[in-house]
């Protein structure tokens, strides 16, 4: 059954990688440019009108941050997810919102969470969680949250840790 | 300006004052699922309190805290992880970095308590209502942080050594190293338990950084002799390595060697080239070029003193080049750190026989400190009926003589008595001398210790045996046989057991099964003891000594009760070269507060 839908969207799209997780679940990789129209054709086509989420890993050492698109056919009960790697550098994708009002939201976290731009999207600068984050968006890999967490937050007192190599001279060989 | 609702609206919520709050503890009481990463749970005893967990907390949510019940001791810090669940986000990277799996994620997530500060606590410590709880998360079995297989070394296989002294272990090339390096996870467990406690973690991470050089440096902070313990040494923090619980321990003597091997003797001077010492015109006399005696020499002179060293036989190194055979320990990698050593301006004077050549109270005199360390050279005897035989030899004696490449009897058959390091040493040396001479080899060691029980190390034993020498233990010496004037063999009894109830050496046994070992010739190697007759009976009067009759020492400084007089080396501990390295760089610093007071 996907076999026929990834044989369709052959024809229309040139599909750069195809990965068959199980029976009922396919991941599509798809240009930039392109993915959206694809992702179009699958709702309005090919029954995948329920989008489920849109997410986005960063491949921090290649330079691309990776969006997936999960699309879910509630009649068949099969799930396609469509995967687009854009250049990490001036992130930027073009907007889904026009197929589910809900994309928006998505869209508005990654603007927020990985600094990739979606022109048109609406209320896209609007602060999701963070209510005004400057700086390194925090799901960048190259994010340090330790250093922010240490200038950020109120620090517990009275916390005290020893060094395993150290406690143990002190206790057992003091003065050598 | 606010509408009437707004002002209104406040007061609707006094309508709720007397219902029953909407927030309560746990409305379903509902159990986690299986894996659920819950709170902590530490097996108490199994944690060595390596700090792995807090190492790789990106939360900083644990600190190594110090336990009242938990004493430090070899191989645990003493130290239990405290979690501050304020930080903690529960993803188990502690549990799956955790060197001895000893914690675990219990399933329990919910816990209400209304002081945050109950919220940090040391989980097996402080009894919490889900330490026993069955379910939660340990980690999986198809994954590891880390490589738990040690990466092995190219060494020369059984038939490639058994006829010559070439050294077996090649040593790590550079990748390995760094596989090996890389398994490291830096606790530092293993630096209280090297008797010179050297900064293994520091050497090892600079493997990592590629940066032999600083790794040279960090070595010669505490040990002198690096290409020599990278070889021969007992490796005890081995023994105690976190990673040794689930794996093979890292192997930190091969991972020195492989620092000090890639540092060439010409780039020794400007490695490990420091400030220039504030010289002193204090003397110091050292008895014996063994690793004591070098580990003093070199410190001695960073702390600023004219050092001279008096060995009795013709190259320094002591036991490790008269004891110790080439194909463990080559020559010429001896040299490299005995060279480096007295290029620092040591002076050392050979074959000078102290008590001999000069009289132990001209030192006194001459110097304002003097340190014995001249080792265990004697060899001990069974004493059962024929080892007066001109057959009989002691272990010890051979070894130096095939050192000095003298010639010595190799026979056909041999037997040699014992079961320590000494005794695989020369019973492996005659293997090889046998299989030259003969084409093949015919030798026997037995020792009354049982098999598994003996005091060699495993691989001695097993690499003895792949080189075709019988170890054959359990047995007790009864008599040299001798026939017409020739060695026929040894008469054994079967030994029941080394010690008494008591813990005491004190062998019992089985007369009645006995056994034969044919031979022309016995070696024995029961064990060494110290020859001190040098030490003249004025000076020897005055040191206090224990029941046994062995010299008390200050164990920071090795001080002996005539307070000029310093003591070490096999002497005193050991007996090994890392002991000998560790009590000669105190006896330095020893002597150095005993001149400076």
């Amino acid at each position: 059954m996907l076999e026929n839908i990834i044989s369709e969207l052959e024809k229309q799209f040139q599909l750069e990688a195809v990965d068959h997780n199980s029976s009922d679940l396919v991941f599509l990789t798809i240009d930039r440019d392109h993915a959206v129209m694809a992702i179009d054709l699958l709702k309005w086509k090919f029954g995948y009108k329920h989008f489920v989420l849109l997410t986005a890993v960063d491949f921090l050492e290649e330079g691309k941050f990776q969006l997936t698109y999960i699309l879910n056919n509630p009649d068949t009960k099969t799930d396609i997810g469509v995967r687009v790697r854009i250049d990490r550098e001036d992130a930027n994708m073009v907007s889904a919102h026009h197929l589910w009002p809900t994309v928006a939201t998505y869209q508005r976290e990654l603007k927020e969470m990985f600094g990739i731009d979606f022109p048109g999207s609406p209320r896209l600068n609007d602060p999701f969680i963070l209510e005004g984050w400057e700086g390194t968006p925090p799901y960048r890999r190259d994010f340090d949250t330790k250093a922010f967490a240490a200038s950020f937050y109120h620090q517990r007192e009275g916390r005290t840790t020893n060094d395993p190599a150290t406690y143990m001279k002190e206790k057992l060989y003091p003065n050598e | 300006m606010g509408t009437l609702k707004d002002i209104l609206s406040p007061f609707s919520v006094w309508k709720q004052v007397l219902k029953e709050p909407v927030t309560i503890k746990d409305p379903l009481n509902r159990a986690g699922s299986d894996r659920y990463r819950g709170f902590h749970q530490n097996e108490i005893d199994r944690c060595i309190g390596c700090g792995t967990c807090e190492a790789i907390c990106e939360n900083e949510a644990i600190d190594m805290v110090g336990v009242a019940s938990i004493a430090s001791k070899d191989g645990d810090s003493g130290l239990r992880p405290m979690v501050d669940y304020g930080r903690c986000c529960w993803c188990a990277l502690c549990v799956d970095v955790c060197t001895t799996g000893s914690l675990k994620l219990s399933n329990v997530y919910t816990w209400v308590d209304t002081d945050p500060d109950n919220f940090r606590f040391i989980p097996g410590i402080d009894k919490k209502p889900w330490d026993n709880a069955e379910k939660g998360y340990v980690k999986p079995d198809n994954y590891e942080l880390y490589p738990l297989e040690r990466v092995s070394m190219d060494h020369l296989h059984p038939e490639e050594r058994d006829h010559s002294f070439i050294e077996i272990m090649k040593g790590y090339s550079d990748e390995e190293a760094l596989i090996e390096a890389d398994r490291c996870v830096s606790c530092g467990i293993c630096t209280a338990t090297c008797p010179a406690h050297m900064g293994i973690p520091e050497y090892i991470k600079a493997i990592r950084n590629k940066d032999v050089e600083e790794g040279l440096r960090i070595m010669y902070e505490t040990n002198p002799l690096p290409e020599i313990c990278g070889r021969i040494c007992t490796h005890k923090c081995e023994t105690v390595c976190s990673l040794g619980h689930r794996g093979d321990p890292i192997s930190i003597r091969w991972l020195k060697r492989y620092i000090a091997d890639q540092v060439p003797e010409s780039a020794y001077a400007d490695v490990l080239r420091q400030d220039s010492v504030e010289q002193n015109d204090k003397k110091i006399a050292i008895i014996g070029a063994g690793p004591a005696g070098l580990s003093a020499a070199y410190y001695l002179r960073q702390l600023g003193y004219q050092v001279k060293i008096y060995e009795k036989l013709q190259a320094a190194g002591g036991m490790m080049r008269y004891g110790i055979p080439e194909y463990r320990l080559p020559y010429d990698q001896i040299d490299k750190d005995v060279n480096y050593i007295l290029s620092q301006g040591v002076d050392i004077q050979y074959n000078v026989e102290v008590g001999k050549d000069i009289s132990f109270s001209d030192l006194h005199k001459q110097y304002n400190a003097v340190y014995v360390a001249t080792g265990l050279h004697q060899g001990r005897s069974t004493r059962i009926p024929g080892t007066d035989h001109k057959s009989v030899y002691q272990a010890i004696e051979l070894l130096r003589k095939i050192t000095n490449n003298e010639e010595i009897e190799v026979a056909e058959k041999i037997v040699v008595i014992g079961g320590g390091n000494v005794a695989m040493d020369i019973t492996r040396s005659l293997a090889r001398m046998q299989k030259e001479k003969y084409g093949k080899v015919q030798i026997i060691a037995t020792s009354l210790e049982a098999e598994g029980k003996m005091p060699a190390d495993l691989e001695e034993i097993v690499e003895a045996r792949e080189e075709n020498a019988t170890i054959n233990p359990g047995w007790g010496p009864r008599e040299i046989l001798i026939e017409n004037d020739k060695i026929k063999g040894l008469k054994v009894v079967k030994c029941l057991d080394v010690f008494d109830a008591e813990g005491r050496f004190n062998p019992s046994f089985d007369e009645s099964e006995e056994a034969f070992f044919e031979a022309d010739m016995v070696v024995e190697s029961i064990g060494q003891g110290a020859d001190l007759g040098f030490i003249a009976p004025e000076f020897m009067e005055q040191l206090e000594k224990d029941h046994r009759g062995r010299i008390m020492v200050d164990p920071l400084t090795y001080q002996s009760t005539l307070p000029w007089l310093f003591v070490g080396g096999d002497i005193i501990e050991g007996p090994d070269v890392i002991h000998g390295v560790a009590n000669g760089h105190k006896a330095a610093k020893g002597i150095d507060l005993f001149l400076n007071k």
